[in-house]
């Protein structure tokens, strides 16, 4: 693959502490196989480039109204979309004076990625470096490039995945990668299919390849209050990480809303729900089920 | 009893409980309330006082101040010595005739306590009454007097000292200690502690109010020998260097106008500097290095505000320690990127041996303790921008280019530093200074007594006026604006724009939030508008240093607005970068106010662009992260990894901040002031503001927790 390789990208944010050891720059690839119904990134679901609206910036100058040959804006008793004439030609989001409106989707090449990564190289020390997040990073073939590139630089790698990927990308991209931050979502294959749109067998295999290939891992389970908030499952990810051989500790990421509000701005409904927030007795119990069957959590 | 944290960590516990309740005590203002219990002396029954030459007076406020100031043993207290006049908190002599205070005190300098400690006042006694001699019968007679007389009455105020803790078995320890220090070398760490204790408290009790300087240099060596003979444990060491802090928050009196009116009650230019190398380059960090951290992180005393010398090659567990401690918020430890200020001391003459022993003047200005004359003098690069160059934007100006616009702007700034150098090289304002009357600090400066001069009259070893440009941020996103819009993009006549910009956008909002919103600005790590930063500073500093050499000062450049960007901001007219006129904008070298959009390693990026090696008085960059950001080892390697940036960066000062909820709160209130607020949800860093209202009350009461 040549240098030209382009990736698309949602964002691409510097100065991020909690993707990885150290300072890290966080690329979020756009596009992601699954559908879960608590995703807390939306954006970085379709691949194709979206029109985010932030309404609390808008002055309702009526400057994307004048300019957009589709008719998306219609500027009357507030600001209103018709999204589905969009050809995100993003006239209006150079016009909008309060960038209140965005285009979320560029490509890139490997090189302008890793550009805008090597910024922060003097903050990076040993331990900071690139993470890919998304999306799903594998969703995309070109991430192995982006990959090999990153350490050809000496740069250490980090990937948030699901997990649900083509298998020969992810065991291209896999000796690139210093730590996996895979994503367990359930381990019910029922509740996988009805919550998450896929079943869970394809994931764990490939977790079992990774581990095969001596990668190193940290499990990143997502606790849904009323879900996936039951003894059974934590059992099960304790048998799941007793089996890796770089274990690199599970950590408990607690469901929230806020993905609703970017949902909004995308022009959907606000899809939050509140009672998927689990309580801090629910997450204290899950840790200690977890502990008590000798897994580190983080 | 807790000691606040930004975070909700639990500060750790070390001391004892009864250092913990003096501290807590002190803390809350029960000394501050003390101290002004007795406001001043009086000096209307002395004969024929306004007889008196101005000197004599000062000698004889300074003898009644040490003769009748209330002595104050606090309980349990390890080391001894109060400075207990209230007037003295708002930086004056306590002495009043006629209901009138008589003298001002001096403050912005680290004085010579390596001299107090190595040779003690006894030493200083005897160079003065050798310089007595050598000038007597000369003009320079009455000053030598004066210190002589200075002298004695810290004779006088220690022997009270002395009287009242004779024979008292609790403070056994501390009458032997004061039964050799200030006056006869410290021996040990103990009495070295008590050592810079009385004398700097003898200092502020006069009014004065200079920073401390290179702690762990100054007491490193006690502390080494001590330990090694047994003499002393490190936990002793620590409660006894607690003390030392503790008894630094003596003029807490929960004030907002002490001493100056609104910036609260801890303005008394009391630095501590920690770490850095010695004379010959080497680490001085030590034991007592690590005991200023401990104590600041169990007691978040931000009371002595400390700065940590570091530079790229500065131990892991040093700026790890400093980190841990910087977590807790409230941006107690600041640091220096010393191989920079060495680099910039030495631009501005200073061979390089003395560089290195730099510390500052009670706030973040560096400068050689013990020998260096300080003061520094603000202005305001916007106004100088809005007023001079733009007329207060007069449509009739033409500039044939931007080029044009910017050499016309230098030229203003070369009359603003000449304003400066004009004023304070003027008769008036020598003579003025010559007569002013400061012979306490005198004493602890190098210099002074050796050519009968005091502090204020050209004594010190070092005498330095620096110009502080302040807004600097403001003006280089003015100038840029004024760039793109007017000369590049061509979207508005120059005309148009300057009467936009008078009638303070008015009409015109679009267009202002255009240049507000669709400019990138300085903070970014954006090389277009930092060039033109960095050649701004760089300008500013080349005309400061054409001053040096045509007077007994030195004019080294500095960028500082401290809190001044508030009161300037009535004065400023609407900015070209889409501001409104009367807005508060950019603080020292930080970005303006909502124009940083990349995080903080593009800040730190932005400002480590400067030639900051050509700004001998120091720039300061401030940083605010959010708790969350810094939370947990994680958090720790994050901070480490700023400073460690900073330093290879090329970074002169840098004060990382970590501030709660209530923060959040504004940001709701005031959102387009903190745009670039993120905050970390559970796998996801969010923009604060881009969140709706619902989410954000959500995120306020978790972080609440």
């Amino acid at each position: 693959m040549s240098i030209e390789t382009k990736l698309r990208v949602t964002e691409i944010q510097r100065f991020c502490m909690h993707d990885g050891p150290g300072i890290r720059t966080t690329v979020f690839l756009k596009g992601c196989p699954l559908n879960c119904q608590w995703c807390h990134n939306p954006e970085g679901r379709k691949s194709s480039p979206e029109l985010l609206f932030y309404e609390s910036k808008c002055i309702y100058c009526g400057g994307c109204a004048d300019v957009c040959k589709n008719g998306v804006h219609i500027i009357k008793n507030g600001h209103t979309l018709s999204r589905n004439m969009c050809t995100s030609c993003t006239d209006c989001v150079e016009i909008c004076p309060t960038c209140a409106l965005e285009i979320c989707g560029k490509e890139m090449t490997v090189d302008e990625i890793l550009e805008i990564v090597e910024k922060d190289r003097p903050f990076y020390g040993d331990n900071g470096g690139i993470t890919l997040s998304g999306g799903e990073p594998f969703f995309q073939k070109e991430t192995i490039s982006l990959l090999k590139a990153s350490k050809e630089r000496n740069l250490t790698t980090v990937v948030e995945t699901c997990g649900y990927a083509d298998m020969d990308i992810l065991r291209s991209a896999a000796p690139y990668v210093d730590l996996f931050l895979w994503d367990l979502k359930d381990t019910d294959e029922k509740r996988h299919m009805e919550y998450i749109g896929v079943s869970d067998k394809p994931i764990l295999s490939a977790l079992d390849e990774v581990n095969k290939m001596n990668g190193r891992i940290r499990l990143r389970c997502i606790l849904v209050n009323g879900v996936n908030t039951i003894e059974a499952h934590y059992k099960n990810i304790a048998e799941i990480a007793s089996k890796i051989n770089r274990l690199d500790g599970v950590e408990l990421l607690p469901y929230h809303a806020y993905g609703g509000s970017k949902m909004v701005s995308l022009g959907y409904e606000d899809n939050g729900k509140k009672d998927w927030v689990p309580s801090t007795d629910t997450i204290a119990y899950a840790k200690s089920v977890l502990k008590e069957n000798g897994v580190s959590v983080i | 009893m807790e000691f606040y944290t930004q975070n909700g960590m639990k500060r750790p516990i070390r001391l004892c409980e009864s250092t913990r309740q003096f501290a807590y005590d002190s803390l809350n203002r029960k000394y501050g309330l003390d101290t002004q219990r007795v406001e001043a002396v009086k000096l209307d029954n002395v004969e024929n006082y306004t007889q008196l030459p101005l000197i004599h007076r000062y000698d004889v406020a300074i003898m009644k101040i040490a003769t009748e100031a209330p002595i104050r043993i606090c309980n349990g207290e390890r080391i001894s010595g109060s400075a207990t006049l209230g007037m003295a908190i708002t930086h004056k002599a306590p002495a009043t005739y006629l209901g009138k205070s008589t003298f001002g005190g001096i403050s912005h300098l680290t004085v010579d306590f390596e001299t107090v400690l190595k040779g003690g006042i006894n030493a200083i006694k005897a160079k003065a009454e050798k310089a007595y001699e050598k000038y007597k019968s000369t003009s320079k007679e009455p000053f030598l007097k004066s210190c002589l007389n200075c002298i004695a009455a810290f004779e006088q105020w220690h022997g009270r000292y002395l009287a009242e803790l004779k024979d008292k078995e609790e403070y056994k320890a501390n009458y032997n200690n004061l039964m050799r220090v200030p006056f006869n070398p410290a021996q040990n760490f103990y009495e070295a502690v008590q050592s810079i204790w009385f004398t700097f408290a003898f200092l502020r009790l006069c009014g004065n109010c200079p920073g401390i300087g290179r702690i762990d240099y100054l007491l490193g060596d006690y502390l080494k020998k001590d330990l090694e003979n047994g003499s002393i444990t490190i936990d002793e060491a620590r409660e006894i260097l607690a003390h030392f802090f503790i008894k630094g928050c003596e003029w807490i009196n929960g004030s907002s106008d002490a001493p100056f009116y609104g910036s609260g009650d801890a303005q008394h230019y009391q630095n501590l500097v920690i770490s850095g190398v010695d004379s010959q380059g080497n680490d001085v960090t030590n034991e007592v290095t690590y005991l200023v951290l401990d104590i600041i992180e169990e007691l978040g005393i931000g009371d002595y505000p400390t700065t940590a010398r570091i530079n790229k090659n500065t131990p892991q567990q040093l700026i790890r320690r400093v980190a841990e401690v910087i977590r807790l918020g409230g941006g107690i430890v600041a640091v220096y990127n010393e191989d920079t200020v060495i680099e910039a001391l030495k631009n501005d003459g200073y061979d390089e041996i003395e560089a290195r022993g730099f510390a500052n003047d009670g706030c973040w200005e560096v400068q050689i303790p013990g020998k260096t004359y300080f003061s520094y003098v603000p202005f305001d690069s916007l106004q100088v921008l809005q007023k001079e160059t733009l007329g207060e934007y007069a449509s009739e100006l033409k500039f044939n280019s931007f080029e044009d616009l910017y050499q016309k702007y230098l030229s203003h700034l070369r009359l603003a530093v000449e304003k400066i150098y004009l004023r304070e090289t003027s008769q008036e304002h020598s003579g003025w200074k010559s007569e002013e009357p400061c012979t306490v600090i005198s004493l602890f400066e190098e210099g002074c007594i050796e050519k009968g001069q005091s502090y204020m009259d050209g004594g010190p070893v070092y005498n330095t006026i620096s110009p502080h440009i302040g807004g600097v941020a403001d003006t280089v996103n003015s100038l840029y604006a004024i760039k793109k819009l007017v000369f590049q993009e061509e979207k508005v006549e120059f005309s148009e724009f300057m009467e936009i910009l008078k009638n303070n956008w008015q009409g015109f909002e679009p267009l202002r939030q255009y240049v507000l919103n669709k400019y990138t600005y300085y903070g970014n790590d954006n090389d277009e508008v930092d060039d033109l930063y960095v050649r701004l500073i760089s300008d500013f500093a080349d005309i400061c240093v054409s001053f040096n050499g045509k007077c007994r000062y030195n004019f080294p450049a500095g960028i500082s607005t401290f809190g001044r960007q508030l009161e300037w901001a009535s004065s400023r007219l609407a900015s070209p970068y889409g501001r409104k006129e009367g807005e508060v904008l950019a603080a020292n070298c930080s970005p303006s106010p909502n124009t940083d959009k990349a995080g903080a390693t593009a800040i730190i990026k932005s400002y480590c662009k400067a030639p900051h090696v050509k700004l001998a008085s120091g720039s300061a960059l401030d940083i605010r992260l959010l708790p969350s950001v810094v939370s947990g080892e994680d958090g720790i390697d994050a901070l480490a990894g700023l400073l460690r940036g900073f330093c290879l960066l090329g970074g002169f000062f840098m004060q990382l901040d970590v501030a709660d909820a209530s923060l959040l709160r504004e940001a709701q209130k005031h959102p387009n002031e903190y745009k670039t607020l993120s905050v970390r949800v559970s796998g996801w860093n969010a923009r604060f503001i881009t969140l709706n209202k619902e989410w954000q009350d959500m995120v306020i009461e978790q972080n609440e927790h």
